[in-house]
């Protein structure tokens, strides 16, 4: 055998039902329920992606069954974290990653918006005081 | 004036060290989903870990090779930095610590005294008690000295690694060191067994995790391990259990079903009897596990695995003791005493003739080796 590259590799994707696996079968079922309840009792919730047995076939499967949406946030706290809704309304497709760039998190979120980017009350706080601490600085305050 | 370690919450580390909130709560996120919690109690925990005090925490190692600690520091999510700066006082772990000699061991008295009854005490590897305890020693006093004095103010012991949780190989027939796992000699405390050979990282970080976010030991299997991880069997989230439940299995190592990823149950995997995460929470920061990588499990977090036959006999022949040592009669004996139903003869006769295959092919490859015709 000269080269690794040269060993003939086939990988079996797990049994498919409509195009694809079971197990995206059963997350897109389990969606539909979850938006539902959104929309009738306004009842976020979320999917862990990394707590279901997929196979790297099935995950892909499911990224382009769900598409992409209109809007990305990228969250920039600890690491990157990127924030996609995707083409089904108010379901997200959300990455986190810790500083090294390595994925730590991967979850669908099923909400109107993702909590972690909703301002919390005492962060709004948190901004009347840096804002009144630079108007302070300003030349024209000072003035007054 | 300044709060002391001792005084200092995990909300005072955070802003200390210039975290945000939302940087905490993707944290949070991670650990929870590496706890195999719900994703929403990743917001719960930032919220409820921001006013709890930061525990001391003394790691021990015993009889063990350090592959448990080389494994917790590969953790990504909870990262052993995040977690020792800003969720737990590390007050004591010998091969972590920079102190040595006297320094070190004086630091473990103190924060023994200044945490009496509050401490959580992790131990790394098993403790032998073989002449008088002399197979592992430091600062001249024993392991199991050393563990029982420990033990007294410690709120709760997490045992990291098979070793320290079921004995390990040290433990493992003939156990020359007389080596018992912690819980055969301590009876009085709280124990958490995080099993496995080494133990997933963020399994025992995600443990520390949750016992410092409740205060409470969590709900444990019958082999106290922490039913979060260990509840469910390899074999149950395994991706390639379709294929086992379809009968396609690889019959050797490079076959036509291993290069299509079929199940692996013939070639040893001890997935369907063995509790552990792998299958989800997975290795390398989630990248894969050792099935995926195309070797079977070995059982590692599972009591006595080490004595529990081939890795790569198949679970049915594997279960009969020690394939290939045990004779084809010791065999029948046993199933005979194991189980008094007629019907088993059958069974334990196809086991006898696996092992009788088994040992032929042995004894082929002792001739090979010895370079006989």
């Amino acid at each position: 055998m000269s080269r690794l590259s040269e060993i003939p590799i086939r990988i079996e994707p797990p049994p498919a039902v409509g195009g694809v696996g079971g197990g995206v079968t059963a997350i897109l079922s389990e969606l539909i329920t979850l938006l539902e309840r959104l929309g009738d009792r306004q009842e976020s919730a979320a999917i862990d992606l990394r707590s279901l047995p997929m196979s790297i076939d099935d995950l892909a499967g499911l990224r382009r069954e769900l598409g992409e949406g209109e809007v990305r946030a990228i969250l920039d706290a600890e690491g990157l974290s990127a924030i996609r809704e995707t083409k089904v309304p108010g379901v997200w497709w959300v990455e986190h990653r810790d500083r090294h760039g390595e994925l730590i998190a991967e979850l669908i979120e099923v909400t109107r918006m993702p909590q972690i980017l909703m301002t919390a009350t005492e962060e709004i706080a948190t901004g009347v005081r840096l804002l009144r601490a630079q108007l302070a600085l300003h030349p024209v305050a000072r003035a007054q | 004036m300044p709060r002391s370690d001792l005084e200092m919450t995990v909300g005072d580390m955070l802003r200390q060290h210039g975290i945000s909130r939302r940087g905490f709560i993707k944290f949070c996120t991670a650990a929870a989903s590496a706890m195999a919690l719900p994703p929403s109690v990743g917001v719960a925990m930032a919220e409820q870990l921001i006013h709890a005090r930061r525990p001391s925490v003394l790691y021990l190692s015993f009889q063990e090779c350090t592959g448990c600690l080389e494994s917790l520091t590969r953790s990504f999510a909870p990262t052993i930095e995040n977690l020792i700066f800003n969720v737990i006082s590390l007050d004591y772990d010998d091969t972590l610590m920079a102190a040595a000699g006297e320094a070190a061991e004086s630091a473990r008295m103190q924060a023994m005294q200044d945490n009496f009854g509050k401490y959580v005490l992790i131990v790394d590897g098993s403790v032998p008690t073989g002449a008088g305890g002399a197979y592992c020693t430091a600062g001249g006093r024993s392991a199991v000295e050393t563990l029982r004095e420990a033990a007294k103010g410690a709120a709760a012991i997490v045992c990291v690694g098979t070793c320290s949780a079921f004995g390990g190989i040290p433990f493992a027939d003939p156990n020359p060191t007389e080596a018992w796992p912690v819980m055969a000699i301590v009876g009085d405390k709280p124990i958490i067994n995080v099993s496995g050979c080494p133990p997933i990282p963020e399994v025992i970080t995600g443990t520390l995790l949750q016992f410092v976010t409740t205060g409470k030991v969590p709900d444990l299997d019958e082999h106290r391990r922490p039913k979060v991880f260990f509840g469910n069997t390899i074999h149950d989230r395994c991706y390639r259990r379709p294929f086992y439940d379809q009968g396609k299995f690889a019959k050797s190592f490079d076959d036509e079903g291993a290069r299509n990823g079929w199940c692996l149950y013939e070639l040893g995997c001890k997935g369907p009897t063995t509790y552990n995460a792998c299958a989800t929470v997975k290795w390398n920061g989630g990248t894969s596990f050792p099935i995926e990588s195309g070797h079977g499990c070995i059982g590692c977090s599972e009591p006595g695995f080490w004595d529990k036959g081939s890795f790569y006999a198949a679970q049915s022949t594997a279960l009969w003791g020690k394939a290939g040592e045990s004779s084809p009669r010791e065999v029948l004996e046993l199933s005979a005493s194991a189980v008094a139903v007629g019907g088993v003869i059958g069974v334990a006769s196809a086991g006898a003739s696996r092992l009788r295959q088994h040992r032929s092919a042995q004894d082929a490859d002792q001739r090979d080796s010895n370079g006989d015709n």
